[in-house]
């Protein structure tokens, strides 16, 4: 079977009476195509990128309150990335898992405190304190890496291979996933976690520049 | 691993992997490094760009939700993140 050219050039964006749609989105996810070398994300990856998180950006906009914003746009920027990427990376898989850890303890903490306020009252049945400690130590544990805690759980760190230098584990607590990975996979793993930070970097450096320009 | 290799990484694969790594660090600690490829050196090299990475995003979050809000919904921004996900 002839096996399809699958990354073909993208055509041309065509003339259309609103020129700031197109030049905004090219300009938004490839400006420093010039700076590409040969390790840098691939422009398609970057579109869906700057799709992907512009979309996250308008859903904060209208739903997020103001103060707790920053730090739901960084999630964002963390999520759009993971999504992008190959989805068989460990540190793709790790990401993810992170965000509906999150997820699974937002609406389990909205229920805990929709119980602690209906039990309000004394003479209602104790209201769960259990389920409190319980949701505390959830929230401890899921402070460091969900991948972390089953690494734990698992019996430790995978053992050190010979000619691995000590560094690395400080690189392994750096890339999401890794500290269950061999060396090797390490090594390659954060090569590909570098390059997909670097496109988001520039994403959202020409997302600050491309605002505040305005 | 297949069980035909000792069963370990060779060594090339390893240097491979960590030029490649090592191609992918910011020019100016290239040149630094051009001929002392010690592992142990390129991976702090590493560790230091990736947190340096992480202060970025979360640094631009930060001016990212500042200029949001200074957004409002009739501003040419708000315009054109409508156009760019219509």
């Amino acid at each position: 079977m002839a096996r399809k050219r699958t990354a073909r050039p993208p055509p041309p964006p065509p003339p259309n009476p609103n020129p700031n749609r197109r030049a905004v989105a090219s300009s938004a996810a490839a400006v420093p195509a010039s700076a590409s070398g040969p390790g840098s994300a691939s422009s398609p990856s970057k579109r869906m990128l700057a799709f992907h998180f512009l979309r996250a950006l308008a859903r904060i906009h209208s739903a997020t309150p103001v103060p707790r914003r920053s730090r739901t746009i960084r999630r964002a920027a963390y999520s759009s990335m993971a999504r992008v990427a190959n989805p068989r990376r460990v540190w793709t898989q790790a990401l993810l898992r992170q965000v509906r850890v999150r997820r699974a303890m937002r609406s389990r903490r909205a229920v805990l405190l929709r119980r602690r306020v209906s039990a309000a009252p004394p003479t209602a049945t104790p209201a769960p304190p259990l389920g409190g400690a319980g949701a505390r130590s959830n929230v401890s544990a899921a402070g460091e890496t969900s991948v972390a805690a089953a690494a734990r759980a698992r019996g430790g760190p995978p053992p050190r291979q010979a000619g691995e230098p000590a560094r690395a584990d400080a690189l392994r607590r750096l890339v999401p996933g890794g500290s269950e990975m061999e060396y090797c996979s390490l090594l390659d793993e954060t090569a590909d976690y570098v390059v997909s930070l670097q496109a988001q970097v520039q994403l959202m450096q020409n997302l600050v520049d491309l605002f505040s320009g305005q | 691993m297949s069980s035909g290799r000792r069963g370990r990484i060779s060594d090339d694969e390893i240097n491979e992997l960590i030029s490649k790594l090592q191609a992918l660090l910011p020019e100016s600690s290239r040149r630094r490094n051009a001929n002392r490829s010690s592992a142990s050196k390129l991976l702090k090299e590493t560790c230091s760009y990736i947190k340096s990475l992480h202060r970025e995003v979360d640094d631009l979050s930060e001016r990212l939700s500042g200029l949001m809000s200074t957004m409002d919904n009739d501003s040419p921004q708000a315009e054109i993140i409508r156009s760019l996900l219509r």
